[in-house]
């Protein structure tokens, strides 16, 4: 999980800092499959305006933000080279501000007359992720020359900052401390710079580093490399001015889904050109995860231009979920077993297991029929299913299983084997 | 002085960490590691100094590292690039 580029063992994150975010995932993701579970057999009297936003934030946040803060502390050090120093107190304080505050914001969203639990999670939420995001930038600033990579994470955050700062004015306006005159116009900010600056953004600027060294593949165009986290980016602030100034642009829209498009497509075609391919399924989910992007960004391309049937709307929502999803469990199967492998044999445990015996690739591979299921599931039939929420607590309960074998092969291993100084 | 031959041009990452590494712990005085990798492997060459290992590094004119680790410090390890 080392840049070639240079990086020293010290730089490492404790196993600790990245494994209770993925933990935290996989619990809000069993969370997720149980809520809509009692949402099918209408157990909770909220309302369907209630339910559909914490379905969102579950997702948006509760899952996916958690996976990408654990992956960043990971990542960073290796992509960028930089180090969050006492990296344990610092991001237990973010992970405590970050699951109050978020527990807060559910039980606002359920129970919506409640102006203090917004303001509460207004305040743990921001907080808790603004200090993360404080942390990560305020060393990126530092780095004195850029990798694409490095760059497009500057963007990547700058957009969740962006995220959290208009998610705060629509908790104020939902808890009436705001007037709200521009939510309308906020909200749909609010998911523009979540989906298309954070979580793309994020997920493209990773993959122009880890595709290469990962899968031993041709570099990506350095057309693409260089300029598209920009783009990108450059674009999500027009649109939001745009929108600000009342002023539509719909060439926007059509112009990310194109640039989308053309990045998952060459993604698949350097995935393609591995120079060892090896049955792993962490490729999978990276080919899984573009051929969802392709197909989300294809609806959403033509919705731009003519006239789209609702439930492709709502095909285009699941499929790039689906694509975010897919990649980040690339990411979490691929840093769990190196990390706890590594921290491992760092220490000089000679009885370290092997990555593929902390994770083994078959577990990995259930995983991902698991999931492929679940993201059929929910493409074939949007509305809420038992089978699809019953996949959805598979998934999530077979990656939590995963994690806690991991954990217990570590502490297994400090405790039952000798240590040599090598 | 044997030679622990790894080419890793074409593994995918980060196997040629963890194989180094398990190579490197039960080292002896009597053999050496002959690496050969698409890039220069900066965080295993920086762990293996730290450890008190002796590395030399070339490039070749495909420009592909060869990369030479010992524990033993009475060999030159410039003339094993020849072996």
């Amino acid at each position: 999980m080392f840049s070639q580029g240079g990086l020293s063992l010290e730089q490492a994150p404790p196993l600790s800092v990245v494994l209770r975010f993925f933990l935290t995932a996989s619990l809000f993701g069993i969370l997720l499959g149980l809520f809509l579970l009692g949402s099918h057999f209408n157990i909770f009297s909220l309302s369907s305006y209630a339910i559909q936003i914490m379905i969102v934030h579950l997702l948006a946040l509760g899952i996916m933000a958690s996976f990408m803060l654990g992956a960043l502390f990971q990542m960073l050090p290796v992509i960028a080279g930089v180090v969050i120093k006492s990296p344990l107190k610092k991001v237990t304080i973010v992970h405590g501000l970050f699951i109050v505050g978020f527990i807060t914001q559910l039980s606002a969203f359920a129970y919506q007359s409640s102006p203090l639990l917004y303001l509460l999670s207004a305040l743990y939420l921001g907080s808790g992720l603004l200090y993360a995001i404080v942390l990560m930038l305020k060393e990126l600033f530092k780095v004195t020359t850029h990798s694409s990579s490095s760059q497009g994470i500057i963007f990547a955050l700058l957009s969740f900052s962006l995220t959290i700062f208009l998610g705060i004015y629509l908790l104020l306006a939902e808890g009436g401390f705001v007037t709200g005159s521009l939510f309308t116009q906020v909200k749909e900010l609010h998911y523009s710079f979540a989906l298309f600056g954070w979580l793309s953004l994020l997920i493209v600027s990773v993959s122009f580093q880890v595709i290469e060294m990962f899968y031993v593949t041709p570099k990506y165009p350095n057309s693409m490399s260089n300029y598209l986290t920009f783009t990108i980016f450059a674009l999500l602030i027009v649109k939001s001015l745009a929108l600000l100034f009342d002023y539509p642009l719909p060439f926007i829209g059509m112009a990310l889904s194109t640039l989308f498009l053309l990045y998952a497509t060459i993604t698949l075609d350097r995935l393609n050109q591995r120079k060892r391919p090896t049955s792993d399924a962490t490729v999978w989910f990276w080919r899984l995860g573009m051929g969802l992007l392709i197909v989300s960004s294809t609806i959403t391309l033509l919705h731009s231009i003519f006239y789209v049937e609702e439930q492709f709307i709502q095909l285009s929502y699941i499929t790039f979920i689906g694509f975010g999803l897919s990649i980040v469990l690339a990411m979490v199967y691929k840093i769990v077993p190196f990390l706890t492998w590594f921290h491992l044999s760092n220490q000089g445990y000679m009885e370290a297991p092997m990555m593929h015996d902390v994770i083994h690739p078959k577990k990995a591979k259930i995983h991902f029929y698991v999931h492929t299921a679940m993201l059929l599931t929910w493409m074939i039939n949007t509305q809420t299913t038992i089978i699809g929420s019953l996949l959805i607590i598979a998934s999530f309960g077979w990656l939590l299983y995963n994690l806690i074998f991991a954990m217990k092969k570590y502490s297994y291993t400090q405790k039952h084997t000798q240590k040599i100084e090598w | 002085m044997k030679k622990i031959l790894l080419d890793a041009r074409e593994m995918e990452h980060p196997k040629p960490f963890e194989l180094s590494i398990q190579h490197l712990q039960t080292m002896t005085n009597e053999s050496y590691l002959y690496m050969l990798n698409q890039k220069l492997p900066t965080p295993l060459l920086e762990l293996a100094k730290q450890k008190g290992f002796y590395i030399a590094t070339k490039q070749d004119t495909s420009q592909e590292w060869h990369i030479i680790i010992s524990k033993n410090s009475t060999i030159n390890l410039e003339e094993l690039f020849n072996v």
